[in-house]
């Protein structure tokens, strides 16, 4: 039985292989044709061997599980209608039992599913192309596989017998074609072009990516041939290549334009801090490089993988440094024609960002970037050194040499002008009174070390250094602690302040000297000025370029000894001198005479010349003042009743008597409304002006913290006298107007003393001419206004006299009229313009110069 | 054979073709019906895809043979 079984099992696999080799259907007459007896042997004789190798099947013989199986793969196929099919065919088949029947229809089922998925296998591999380039094609079995694939579908799709293209097959004829499309576009591999990439990002030009200067970027030139998208890919990831070609490029050149000092301290900071960031840079690039050979490691071993690094994935990574190089290009960009305090202060205003990464990375470029300014700092605020090659620092010094023997000019406008605050180079985060403190504060220590001779601001300086927290030793300061910065220079100013006031005021005597110029120069000092006056009055009065300044100089001497003013300050004292103004053909002593105080450095920071000026216009005014007082003063010692007067009553002819006591009378009167505007206006400014602003000086100068404040009050105090006193811009009308009262109060009192003068000739020419009792009590023979040498008519009749007497009188009432009209006039005026001034204490004068309404009733017409 | 059986048989067969048919196998009727008495005999059904398989290469590979004289 098995023999017979063999044999038949040998008949039917001959019978199988020669039906199925000559199963051709491309034969034209579809007759089954002979096979080449060679081949059906070898077919034969290799079934043979296949079939006793004793292969066992590798499933469970379960028909069910197969037909199962056949089911869900048509489905899943997406032919269910065939599935349904296939389902009804297989029950039908699986009932059909008994004789005739198949027995091993699991055998059955599983033949045609393998036969089935070997055809759809051998279908798919010959013209699929799932992975991409590295695939090799068989045009032969292309052409083979469609000839299958024309055979192998009978009627059972929809009926249809499709001849062209398969709609199955549709997407592998698509894979086919995205094949041949890539095989076109793609020259260069990826793994090439990542290494390009990478190669441009350290500024190289790689094989297929070059830099082009033309379009300023690194680009794949047009002849090789890849697809957009790369392209697109390459050029975005060389931006990083290109930025950093400018910054590489930035610190160069300033590496290269160092010797020639146009790049500062700061900018070869920023170069240094650039650098690193740099070097951190080709860090991340060398870890890149040795990832890209490696190829990724795969579960699978069958598929084959690129390398590790592809386009995307350089991509990702480079999304970090892409952010930093683009902020370094923009910083470069801005600070390449910046420098110094000014880079520090755009540096600093991109650091004010939101997001972290790029706060992090700015303040750290900018701790950098700073050290040096804030070193510049910390010297200049605890030793006024300033050691600035490049002119970088935002104080600059006006003075062209700071040793110890420079000119007496420059040490005068040391402090004002000596050094200055270069707005531009202020960086940002240092604000405005920060940086005015710290001018104020360096300025100080080299005032005190120029002017003031001074070592003392050494210790000040430590000590502040101590109470700030920080030393004394460079570098100690950083970007970002501006607060201690500022702690550092507020007490340092505080204590450099202090020392510098304290020297002032104890050494330099500060306040005394003030005080005597105010005694001095402003007349504070009456009973010297009564001296003065009345030693110098005459000498004054004599033309200018007679008068010698040393015949003045002594008159000084003399009222000072003879005044209080001897118990004052010998060192004081001696500065006080006469000064002798720029005179002009035609003026007299009183024009050009003036007080000076001689002020020395350190003082002369404050005493100025422009200050002096102000002080000696304020002399001239007050002494002018002065004079007029004094003038009506020597005019009411002469007219003091007194023997003389009283006897002419007793010997004059009536109508001569009468008509002196009309003019006595008016002359009194006269002299008393001036007596009363001198004296108020000289009360007004004494107290008013000068004292108020002296205490108000004095307070300010108690309370005040450094020069600059001691400055300014000062400078308030000359500007508030100056105003109240009708000497400032506003006032000029008023001003004039008042020098031509003085002007009539002079002459006034030259009349007076003409008038008395003729009232004595006439007392002593009646006595002359009268018997001996009378000869005291002589008259004067008066003299016209253009008058004869008194005394030439002696020995005229009594007659004579009265009547020249008379005329006298008349004269000298008609000029005290004119004068008094005149006067009244002119104070009419002055008192007009007085309520317009603007500053109130002027209405306290016109208050007191008219309290009782004197004049405003004279003249109703507000 | 009775008639019984060869109607089974024939129907088998029938339904076999039809399936095969489905499953896009490519194989006439003949040549099923010899695989199905093959795999009746016990004969792994691998086995014999195997050669159906090797068989078919050979088909496409080889260049369509002239009608040749039997030999």
């Amino acid at each position: 039985m098995e023999d017979d079984d063999q044999q038949k099992t040998l008949d039917l696999v001959k019978e199988l292989v020669h039906r199925l080799l000559s199963h051709n259907p491309t034969a034209p007459n579809n007759a089954a044709q002979n096979p080449n007896p060679t081949d059906l042997n070898n077919s034969f004789r290799y079934a043979v061997r296949i079939l006793s190798s004793k292969l066992t099947p590798s499933i469970a013989p379960d028909a069910d599980a197969i037909a199962e199986s056949i089911k869900r793969r048509l489905a899943t196929q997406g032919k269910s209608s065939k599935a349904l099919s296939f389902a009804d065919l297989y029950n039908k088949f699986a009932s059909k039992t008994g004789a005739g029947s198949i027995n091993n229809k699991w055998a059955v089922l599983y033949l045609l599913k393998i036969v089935s998925e070997d055809r759809k296998v051998s279908q798919a591999s010959q013209n699929s192309a799932l992975l991409l380039p590295n695939l090799t094609l068989d045009d032969r079995e292309i052409g083979g596989d469609s000839r299958n694939s024309r055979r192998g579908d009978k009627g059972w799709e929809n009926g249809v017998l499709v001849v062209a293209k398969d709609p199955e097959n549709l997407r592998e004829i698509a894979f086919r074609e995205f094949v041949d499309l890539i095989k076109e576009e793609n020259e260069v591999s990826e793994e090439v072009l990542v290494r390009d990439v990478l190669y441009a990002c350290q500024g190289i030009d790689g094989k297929y990516v070059k830099f082009d200067a033309d379009l300023d970027g690194y680009v794949l030139p047009e002849n090789f041939k890849v697809p957009r998208s790369t392209r697109t890919m390459v050029r975005k990831l060389c931006e990083l290549g290109w930025l950093f070609r400018k910054v590489r490029g930035y610190i160069t050149d300033s590496l290269d334009s160092f010797p020639t000092a146009e790049v500062g301290t700061v900018g070869q900071a920023l170069c240094a801090a650039l650098q690193d960031e740099l070097s951190e840079y080709y860090k991340l690039l060398a870890v890149l490089e040795t990832q890209a050979m490696n190829p990724i490691p795969l579960v699978s071993r069958s598929a084959t993988s690129g390398n590790y690094l592809s386009l995307r994935r350089l991509s990702v990574w480079f999304v970090e440094p892409m952010v930093k190089m683009r902020l370094m290009a923009v910083l470069v960009d801005t600070c390449k024609v910046l420098k110094g305090g000014a880079m520090a202060g755009s540096i600093h205003l991109h650091a004010q960002h939101g997001d972290p990464l790029v706060h992090e990375f700015m303040k750290s470029l900018l701790r950098r970037v700073c050290s040096p300014l804030f070193e510049m700092v910390r010297r200049w605020v605890l030793e006024g050194e300033l050691e600035d090659i490049f002119s970088e620092f935002f104080i600059v010094s006006e003075t062209k040499e700071l040793e110890s023997n420079v000119s007496q000019k420059a040490k005068e406008s040391l402090w004002r002008e000596g050094y200055r605050l270069h707005s531009m180079m202020l960086p940002s985060f240092i604000s405005q009174p920060l940086a005015q403190r710290i001018l104020r504060t360096g300025k100080s220590i080299n005032f005190l070390r120029v002017c003031c001779d001074d070592r003392g601001w050494a210790d000040a300086a430590t000590e502040a250094a101590a109470a700030a927290g920080t030393s004394t030793r460079r570098g100690s300061l950083g970007y970002g602690e501006t607060d201690a910065l500022e702690n550092l220079v507020a007490e340092a100013a505080k204590r450099i302040d202090k020392h510098l006031l304290d020297v002032m005021y104890s050494r330099y005597k500060f306040k005394e000297h003030c005080l005597a110029i105010k005694r001095y120069l402003l007349l504070g000092q009456g009973d010297f000025v009564q001296y003065l006056m009345d030693s110098i009055g005459e000498e004054l009065s004599e033309p200018a370029n007679t008068i010698s300044s040393f015949k003045l100089a002594g008159f000084l001497e003399s009222a000072i000894r003879s005044s209080n003013a001897q118990y004052d300050d010998r060192d004081i004292l001696d500065r006080v001198r006469v000064n002798m103004m720029v005179q002009s053909t035609g003026d007299r002593g009183w024009d050009v005479f003036s007080l000076e105080y001689d002020a020395s450095v350190p003082l002369n920071t404050v005493f100025t010349e422009s200050v002096m000026a102000e002080y000696r216009r304020i002399f001239n005014f007050l002494w002018k003042l002065r004079r007029v007082e004094h003038a009506l003063i020597g005019a009411w010692k002469t007219m003091k009743p007194n023997c003389i007067t009283s006897n002419s009553f007793v010997k004059l002819q009536g109508a001569v008597k009468s008509q002196l006591l009309v003019t006595l009378r008016q002359c009194q009167v006269l002299w008393n409304e001036m007596n009363h505007f001198v004296t108020n206006l000289q009360y007004y400014i004494m107290f008013e002006v000068l004292e108020v602003s002296w205490s108000n000086f004095s307070d300010e100068m108690e309370s005040a913290k450094d020069l600059d404040d001691l400055l300014a009050a000062h400078e308030k105090y000359l500007n508030s006298i100056v105003e109240k006193s009708l000497l400032g811009e506003r006032s000029r009308p008023l001003y004039k107007s008042l020098f031509v009262l003085f002007d009539l109060i002079l002459r006034y009192r030259g009349q007076v003393d003409r008038l008395y003068e003729g009232i004595y000739e006439l007392q002593a020419r009646n006595a002359v001419s009268l018997p001996s009792k009378d000869k005291r009590k002589s008259s004067k023979q008066t003299a016209k206004k253009t008058s004869e040498p008194p005394g030439s008519w002696i020995g005229e009749g009594r007659k004579a006299l009265t009547q020249r007497a008379g005329e006298f009188l008349q004269n000298m009432g008609k000029e005290l009229g004119a004068i008094a009209k005149e006067y009244t006039s002119l104070l009419e005026v002055f008192l007009s313009e007085l309520p317009v001034q603007q500053h109130i204490d002027l209405k306290f004068l016109l208050f007191r110069l008219d309290f009782t309404e004197f004049y405003s009733q004279l003249h109703p017409t507000k | 054979m009775d008639p019984e059986a060869a109607k089974t048989a024939r129907e088998s067969l029938e339904l076999s073709f039809q399936m095969s048919n489905i499953l896009d196998t490519g194989l006439d009727r003949h040549t099923l019906s010899v695989l199905i008495a093959l795999c009746d005999l016990g004969l792994n059904p691998e086995a014999l895809t195997v050669v159906v398989k090797n068989c078919a290469q050979k088909l496409s590979s080889s260049p369509p043979p002239t009608p040749a004289s039997s030999s």
